[in-house]
């Protein structure tokens, strides 16, 4: 599906209800130009691009928002209402929901993503964790059947990374189907999502997370960092990729005994 | 409409005879043409600012661009032909009414396209204008892609969330203007508030004359052109007023 | 450079936004300032190059002394001269239509020559491989060219300290990489003294001397990457941890330092295997 000057090509992807999928790759790898084909921001000059079989040229971005909710980027860029809860509303309204529904989804969407006491308070005045949160919440009140996010991680701090780990698996945990553009391979790998990987416009891998991210070669020529605990695994030849520290811990343990913690190598740069 | 008008006074970057020239020497030529077009008021007045237009137009190659910043804004000047008429004025009149709104846009637009911002920067400098005024100036035009970039992503945004712009009448599209006005004010705001901490930290204001990279410097082919310039424009004023 | 007991209010705020900050960098030294959001970082790196006090008022106690000067009786041009400092955003501190000019720009607010002006712009973008964007416009550079314009526009004015502001969190990994070594090797190179704040500590645990965390915008612990690594409490200030740390942390590795990367650790692996 190339545009002007080929933002991307060839790309087949396919995207299944209730999967988790990451779509990875450095910046310009056409992750961002993927997106917005998906709710027909960007229309395909070749090829097709379907939602639930029908091909995005046959809506309006309004019909297909509706069902492809994107949490863009940057935050900073959406909000503008004088409350929370008017922010939440504006996307409802836009779609038709009846007045009555949609008070009734913007409390359950504040709720769900903890932002129930500040439904009274400006958007501009929240921290940078609170906004990004906002409009993942506000995307969800319309119960798209995709939520695709669009970097959520950049200029965040590490207790909001986790909290938005927190929020994807309760997505997960919830069967929505959730797509994440990321070049963040650390926050990304305590998840474990089927992984595309983009490059020049291309995709050029597509597969298991465990798969994708030990191939060191693959990651690096596509502008990103493997994830330490992945590498760990690579360089300890350890059968399970370790998915988080625990076990990474429980392995180095089991494999060899007692750790000398009283030991005297002084290794690292100090 | 709105994008022709930003095509046509967009910087190019060429080594034409005419982009090489001092920027104080084209803003003359334009000033020159300006006051040709102004002055004009009949027939043969205007082929002869036409072809004075053309000409450095041609040798800055840039007389497609011009024409085609022209050409779009011919709608007003059939606006222009339009009401000339209904308040009682000749055909041929208003024709050269409209021509002279045209040789106008051409003339500005000429210098705009091969002046470079930095050029036009230098130029305000040695007019001795404010240096607070001048970088004021210089930044925001600097930024305007920049902001143009922010609006396409805002309205990207928006659009995700339902808000349809080309929907509704004159009063639905005005209120749907805000959520992407006020991003789009709120985000430029908080760009000025780095721009100055970023300004400070590099001792904006540390002294009272700043100094400048490059300086501006008639050399051969601004005298040469200045020789025909001054002379020639004088005469043809003269013309115009007196005597064709 | 020293902090003394520097406590700072913004004006209009009940909270301090820094209470009680004591630390000292040494000349050459790379000292990386670490902690969540809203902990006070900015604000200290703000106290160093004068725009606390001089562009942001409020209440200002203690002292804070760059290269011998204190700040709060010190312009901020007169700062601007040994201090550098670098923005989060690259594209919101480039000024000018030209690379070559905005690097120059600093030189033209001091009132330089235009023959020096134009000698140590050269001087700057050799430096950082850039001379082949002079005459460039900013807006179609890369984020990380953008980066190294930047730099290059503070490093022209000749400053021995160099404050960068989270220069890595909106690049993308490759680019942000390139950024740390960058500063490293400048560190290296020109002796510049380096002040950054990076809350990824992967990311520069290796580059930095010192680490000092920030939470509530007190010091909550401050040493070599070894020291504040291996202390306890970390959890609790929210500090991402490099994961292979944290293993280590984990599997009781105290005394004799600890692994800051990857490779280290494997390589170290097999001599405490019994």
């Amino acid at each position: 599906m190339p545009n002007e000057v080929l933002a991307l090509e060839k790309v087949n992807l396919r995207v299944d209800e209730g999967e988790l999928v990451a779509i990875v790759g450095g910046n310009g790898a056409g992750k961002t130009t993927l997106l917005k084909h998906m709710n027909g921001l960007l229309k395909p000059v070749t090829g097709t691009v379907r939602v639930k079989g029908k091909p995005t040229t046959e809506s309006s971005v309004a019909e297909l928002s509706k069902q492809i909710g994107l949490v863009f980027q940057n935050s900073d860029h959406q909000l503008f209402s004088e409350s929370v809860k008017e922010e939440v509303a504006f996307g409802l309204r836009n779609f038709g929901f009846p007045p009555s529904e949609v008070e009734e989804r913007v409390a359950r969407a504040l709720n769900a993503f903890g932002l129930g006491q500040m439904s009274d308070r400006a958007p501009l005045t929240l921290s940078g964790g609170e906004k990004k949160r906002l409009c993942i919440a506000l995307v969800t009140a319309w119960d798209p059947i995709v939520l695709a996010l669009d970097e959520p991680t950049v200029g965040q701090d590490h207790l909001n990374k986790v909290r938005l780990l927190e929020l994807v698996r309760r997505l997960i945990r919830d069967k929505r189907t959730v797509l994440i553009v990321s070049h963040d391979l650390e926050f990304l790998w305590p998840l474990q999502p089927r992984t595309v990987v983009m490059s020049g416009g291309r995709i050029v891998a597509d597969g298991p997370a465990a798969s994708i991210f030990t191939n060191f070669e693959l990651l690096e020529s596509s502008g990103l960092r493997q994830p330490q605990l992945a590498r760990l695994a690579v360089a300890l030849e350890s059968p399970s990729p370790f998915r988080d520290v625990d076990e990474a811990v429980a392995w180095l343990r089991e494999k060899n005994g007692p750790w000398s913690s009283g030991s005297q190598t002084a290794f690292g740069k100090g | 409409m709105a994008k022709a008008i930003y095509e046509g006074l967009k910087f190019r970057y060429k080594t034409t005879v005419i982009h090489r020239l001092d920027p104080r020497v084209k803003m003359l030529l334009s000033i020159v043409l300006f006051a040709l077009a102004l002055l004009g008021f009949n027939f043969y007045q205007e082929i002869i600012t036409f072809v004075l237009v053309a000409v450095p137009a041609t040798l800055a190659k840039s007389l497609k661009r011009l024409m085609r910043v022209v050409a779009l804004s011919i709608t007003f000047g059939v606006f222009v032909v339009a009401i000339n008429l209904l308040a009682g004025g000749t055909v041929v009149e208003s024709i050269v009414l409209a021509v002279r709104f045209l040789e106008i846009v051409a003339s500005t637009s000429l210098f705009f396209v091969t002046t470079s911002p930095d050029e036009l920067e230098y130029v305000l400098r040695w007019f001795r204008m404010p240096r607070d005024f001048v970088f004021a100036f210089a930044t925001s035009i600097r930024f305007v892609p920049v902001l143009l970039m922010d609006l396409t992503q805002i309205i990207d945004a928006q659009k995700s969330r339902g808000l349809e712009l080309d929907r509704g009448g004159p009063i639905k599209r005005i209120r749907n203007l805000v959520p992407v006005l006020i991003p789009l004010i709120v985000n430029s705001l908080v760009r000025s508030g780095e721009l100055a901490e970023a300004m400070e930290s590099r001792g904006y204001g540390a002294v009272k004359k700043p100094t400048s990279m490059d300086v501006l410097r008639l050399k051969i082919n601004d005298w040469a052109a200045l020789s025909l310039i001054i002379p020639g424009g004088a005469l043809l004023i003269w013309l115009y007023i007196y005597v064709i | 450079m020293e902090f003394n007991d520097f406590s700072f209010t913004y004006a209009g705020s009940t909270k301090p936004a820094a209470s009680h900050v004591t630390f000292t960098v040494g000349e050459g030294d790379v000292a990386v300032l670490a902690g969540l959001s809203g902990s006070g970082k900015s604000t200290i790196l703000r106290a160093i190059n004068g725009l606390i006090p001089h562009i942001y008022p409020g209440e200002y106690s203690g002292s804070v002394k760059v290269e011998g000067m204190t700040v709060q009786e010190t312009p901020t041009y007169e700062l601007a001269k040994k201090v550098g400092f670098l923005f989060q955003n690259p594209e919101n501190q480039i000024f000018m239509f030209t690379v070559e000019r905005d690097i120059a720009f600093g030189l033209e607010n001091m009132g330089y020559d235009p023959k020096v002006i134009r000698e140590k712009t050269d001087w700057a973008m050799d430096l950082l491989g850039i001379r082949d964007l002079a005459k460039r416009s900013p807006s179609e550079l890369s984020d990380g060219q953008k980066q190294r314009v930047a730099i290059a526009g503070s490093l022209v004015m000749d400053p021995t300290i160099l404050v960068l502001d989270e220069p890595t969190s909106l690049l993308d990994p490759h680019t942000a990489l390139e950024v740390v070594r960058l500063t490293k090797e400048l560190n290296k190179r020109l002796g510049l003294t380096v002040i950054l704040v990076e809350h990824r500590l992967e990311l520069v645990s290796t580059i930095a001397s010192k680490i000092i965390v920030v939470k509530d915008g007190s010091i909550w612990i401050q040493g070599t990457p070894q020291e504040v690594l291996l202390s306890d409490g970390l959890e609790e200030v929210g500090l991402s941890l490099p994961p292979v740390v944290e293993v280590q942390r984990k599997l009781g590795l105290k005394s004799g330092g600890i692994a800051l990367d990857v490779e280290d650790f494997v390589k170290e692996v097999p001599r405490l295997w019994r």
